[in-house]
């Protein structure tokens, strides 16, 4: 039961940290106070999705996407939120476009040979999951 | 090629590579978005990478609070009742009282600190 409960919630150590990162340094946290953030944070996923699904049910849409989100943060009271969300999100939209003509520019084959004349720059490997790529327009 | 592949893989694959790692895992949030409701069908990829900051505004914001609670007790360790003390306190986070109350309805002291919260402003 307990194990089915901790693969529902974020991972107690993310949250440990994040925590941690806001404290003085001399501040500890208790276990308990870990558990009952993590808690926390998944009913605030689940509270704030559930409002985003509401709106996409309203308009007739299926995917609840980051405007989605951005709308309920500000509906439910988390308005510095949903300002600050909101700007990520635009940074985030702006990467995906220069990836996708980033990817353009190297299917093309004449900028083929420019790779191996070229070594692609280092980009930060990062062992965080990601999920599979699921966009769905709608 | 094979150098190739491995950029174009990273490029397709996912973002951290433009957006810098993310510090909460963003399959789990999907599946707990998945979870909160029959009807919640399809997500975007960019909902769950937006709900990770959310979450990290969020978890900071409650220890920011959390942390008011566990000074005015003069303690230097936080402790769930300071959770459930900022949730109280706090109007925003009424959607966690439920929570907090069967958590604290355990804990000791929990009375305690719901006298101490009528002494505090925070919202």
């Amino acid at each position: 039961m307990d194990q089915d409960v901790q693969d529902r919630a974020l991972p107690i150590a993310n949250v440990g940290r994040i925590m941690k990162q806001i404290l003085p340094p001399s501040a500890k946290i208790s276990k308990e106070g870990k558990q009952l953030m993590q808690e926390c944070v998944t009913e605030f996923i689940s509270f704030v999705t559930g409002e985003a699904s509401d709106k996409c049910h309203k308009e007739n849409r299926k995917t609840v996407n980051g405007d989605d989100i951005c709308w309920a943060l500000s509906s439910l009271g988390f308005d510095n939120y949903a300002e600050a969300i909101g700007r990520y999100l635009h940074i985030y939209r702006q990467g995906e476009r220069e990836k996708i003509n980033h990817t353009k520019k190297y299917e093309n084959p004449q900028n083929q040979t420019q790779i191996n004349r070229a070594p692609p720059p280092p980009l930060l490997l990062s062992r965080v999951e990601n999920p599979p790529p699921t966009n769905q327009s709608g | 090629m094979r150098q190739a592949g491995a950029y174009s893989g990273l490029l397709c694959g996912g973002v951290s590579g433009r957006t810098g790692p993310h510090s909460l895992p963003l399959a789990r949030i999907k599946k707990i978005m998945k979870n909160s409701g029959e009807d919640v069908k399809m997500i975007s990829g960019e909902a769950p990478i937006i709900f990770s900051k959310a979450c990290e505004l969020f978890i900071e914001e409650l220890t920011r609070r959390s942390w008011i609670m566990a000074i005015q007790g003069k303690r230097r360790t936080l402790h769930k009742e300071d959770l459930a003390s900022a949730v109280i306190a706090t109007d925003i986070f009424d959607f966690l009282i439920t929570l907090v109350s069967s958590s604290e309805s355990h804990a000791v002291g929990g009375a305690t600190n719901v006298m101490e919260v009528e002494t505090i402003d925070c919202s």
